[in-house]
C-alpha cells in the first residue's frame, strides 16, 4: 500500500513525538550498562537504535541536559591529550529514573501491543 | 583561508562555532573537537586526512546551527534569531562596556558628554525611535551586503560577520598566564623603584604625600597577578580584580588633581650628576607647564578606562560563573587557548605536532 503525502507527514510527526520520549530512556539504558564518552554514545545509539536515528546534534545537548538534571555524571579523561574524552555515567538518581521509566515503558508497550493487535484483528 | 592540515581545518571550524557559543563553552568545544577527530579517523580508516576532516566537518554542519543545537533555545531572543543571540549580546556588552569606561574617564577629566559629542539631541523624544529604526535598518543592510560576499566560503573559513562577532570573544578572554606573571613581576618592580630614596626625592610635594599609597596599590596588583597565575580565572580572583579596580578609580580621582608628579629629573653636566628642576625651568622661561599635567591626566584617563572595563567584565563573569554553580575558588583557565598544534617556535626547535609524535 503506497503512502500518501499526508500519511507520510502524519507518520513523520508521530515518529518525532515518539522519538522525543524514547531518547532519554535509550541514553540512560545504554549508559547504565557502561560509561561512554560523547562520540562513543553517538555511535552506540546509531548502531543499536536505528529507529531513533540520532545525530550528534541531538545526543550531545541531551547528554548535557541530563547532566544538568543530575541524572548523568561526567568526568574528563585526558589520557590522550589530542582527544580528551568526557565520559558520562548514570547517577543513583539516574538509575532510579531509569527504573521508573522502564516500568512505565513496559506497561505502555504491553498495552499498546494489545490495542494495536485488536485493531489488526 | 583553508589549509591542508586536518587539525588546522578542525580548529578553524571550531573557531567559527565558538563565536556563536556562550563564553563558558570550552568543554563543548573540546567535546566537539574529539568528535570531529574520531569521526575523521573513522572516515579515513584510522588515519585523519584533510579530506576525512572536511567530511567530518560537513557532517557536523553549519557552525551557527551546531552552536545553536548546543546552547540555543531554537527560538528568537527578542528580534534576534537564537543562533545570533550570544554573539550579538557579547558585542553589545563590549560596546556598552567601552562606552561606560570612556564616559567615566571623561567625567573624571571634567569633560561633559554633550560637549564631547558636540551636539544636543534635537526634536526630543520623537527622534529616539526614528534613530533606533534607522540604525537597525542600516545594520541589517550592512549585514546583508557583507553576508553576500561570504556565500561561497568553505565551512572552515570565518565569515566577515563572524570576524566582527569574534571581537566580542576576544574582549572577554581570561587573563593569560604570562600576563598574570607580568602583573606580579612589574608590580613588585615598580613598587621597589618608587620607594628608592633617590627616586622619592624627585617627586612633587603633593605626590610625595600619596606615593606610599601608590606603592601599596602596586603591591596589591602584584598579589592579584600572583592569584591569577596560580588559580587562573575564578570568582575569587575576578572579585579581587573588580575591587582593586574600583579602589583605583576612587584613588585616581585624587591623583588626577595633583597634576604631574615629578618635579626634578637627573641631569649630567661637566662630569657630575645634578637635579634639574623641571617646574622651575618651565616657569622661568615662561613656558606653560600645562602639557605635563595633560600627559598625567591622559595616563590617569587610560588607567581609569581600563579599571572600569575590568569592573564591568569581572561583574559579568562572576554572575555567569555563579549561575553555573562554580562557587568561589577553583582551578580556572588562563587566556591561552589550548591548541593541538605545536607553536612555531617549538616546531623550529624540532618538536613535532602531538599527532606526528603519536605516529
Amino acid at each position: 500500500m503506497s503512502m500518501t503525502k499526508k500519511t507520510q507527514d502524519e507518520l513523520d510527526r508521530w515518529s518525532k513525538e515518539v522519538k522525543r520520549g524514547a531518547v532519554t530512556l535509550a541514553i540512560l539504558a545504554l549508559l547504565s550498562k557502561r560509561r561512554a564518552y560523547g562520540y562513543e554514545a553517538v555511535k552506540l545509539l546509531d548502531e543499536k537504535m536505528s529507529f531513533l536515528a540520532l545525530e550528534q546534534g541531538t545526543v550531545y545537548p541531551l547528554l548535557r541536559r541530563l547532566e544538568k538534571r543530575e541524572l548523568l555524571l561526567s568526568e574528563w579523561d585526558y589520557k590522550d591529550p589530542t582527544k580528551p574524552r568526557k565520559y558520562y555515567t548514570v547517577t543513583q538518581e539516574g538509575l532510579k529514573a531509569l527504573g521508573a521509566m522502564t516500568q512505565t515503558w513496559n506497561v505502555l508497550s504491553r498495552e499498546m501491543r494489545e490495542v494495536v493487535m485488536e485493531v489488526e484483528n | 583561508m583553508s589549509s591542508n592540515n586536518p587539525i588546522e581545518l578542525i580548529e578553524q571550524y571550531l573557531d567559527r562555532v565558538r563565536v556563536y557559543l556562550p563564553l563558558d563553552s570550552e568543554d563543548t568545544i573540546i567535546e566537539l573537537q574529539t568528535h570531529l577527530i574520531e569521526e575523521a579517523e573513522r572516515i579515513g580508516n584510522g588515519t585523519m586526512t584533510a579530506g576525512s576532516a572536511m567530511m567530518a566537518i560537513e557532517r557536523m554542519g553549519e557552525p551557527k546551527n551546531v552552536a545553536n543545537e548546543y546552547a540555543g533555545s531554537g527560538e528568537k531572543v527578542g528580534p534576534v534569531p537564537a543562533e545570533y543571540a550570544n554573539p550579538v549580546a557579547r558585542i553589545v556588552i563590549v560596546l556598552v562596556g567601552i562606552a561606560s569606561a570612556f564616559i567615566v574617564g571623561f567625567t573624571m577629566l571634567g569633560i561633559p558628554l554633550t560637549q564631547l559629542l558636540g551636539a544636543d539631541i534635537q526634536n526630543w523624544p520623537v527622534s529616539i525611535p526614528i534613530m533606533v529604526f534607522l540604525n537597525i535598518f542600516i545594520i541589517v543592510a550592512i549585514i546583508g551586503i557583507i553576508s553576500m560576499f561570504d556565500r561561497e566560503k568553505p565551512l572552515t573559513d570565518k565569515t566577515t560577520l563572524e570576524s566582527i562577532f569574534g571581537l566580542g570573544v576576544e574582549g572577554f578572554k581570561p587573563k593569560g598566564k604570562l600576563d598574570a606573571l607580568g602583573d606580579l613581576v612589574m608590580g613588585v618592580f615598580w613598587a621597589i623603584v618608587l620607594v628608592i630614596p633617590a627616586v622619592v626625592f624627585l617627586y612633587t610635594p603633593a605626590f610625595r604625600e600619596l606615593a606610599m599609597l601608590v606603592v601599596i596599590f602596586l603591591l596589591l596588583g602584584a598579589i592579584r597577578g600572583a592569584l591569577f597565575y596560580i588559580g587562573g580565572e575564578n570568582n575569587f580572583n575576578l572579585a579581587v580584580e573588580g575591587i582593586l579596580s574600583a579602589v583605583w578609580i576612587s584613588f585616581a580621582v585624587v591623583l588626577i588633581n595633583i597634576g604631574w608628579p615629578i618635579r626634578y629629573v637627573y641631569a649630567y653636566t661637566d662630569g657630575s650628576w645634578y637635579l634639574f628642576d623641571l617646574v622651575a625651568f618651565f616657569t622661568d622661561n615662561n613656558i606653560p607647564f600645562i602639557p605635563f599635567d595633560w600627559i598625567w591626566a591622559f595616563i590617569m584617563f587610560i588607567t581609569v578606562v581600563i579599571a572600569v572595563w575590568r569592573i564591568f567584565v569581572s561583574v559579568m563573569k562572576i554572575t555567569m560563573y555563579l549561575r553555573a554553580d562554580k562557587g568561589i575558588w577553583w582551578q580556572g583557565n588562563w587566556g591561552e587557548r589550548r591548541s593541538l598544534r605545536t607553536p612555531l617556535w617549538k616546531r623550529m626547535l624540532g618538536e613535532h605536532d602531538q599527532f606526528e609524535q603519536q605516529k
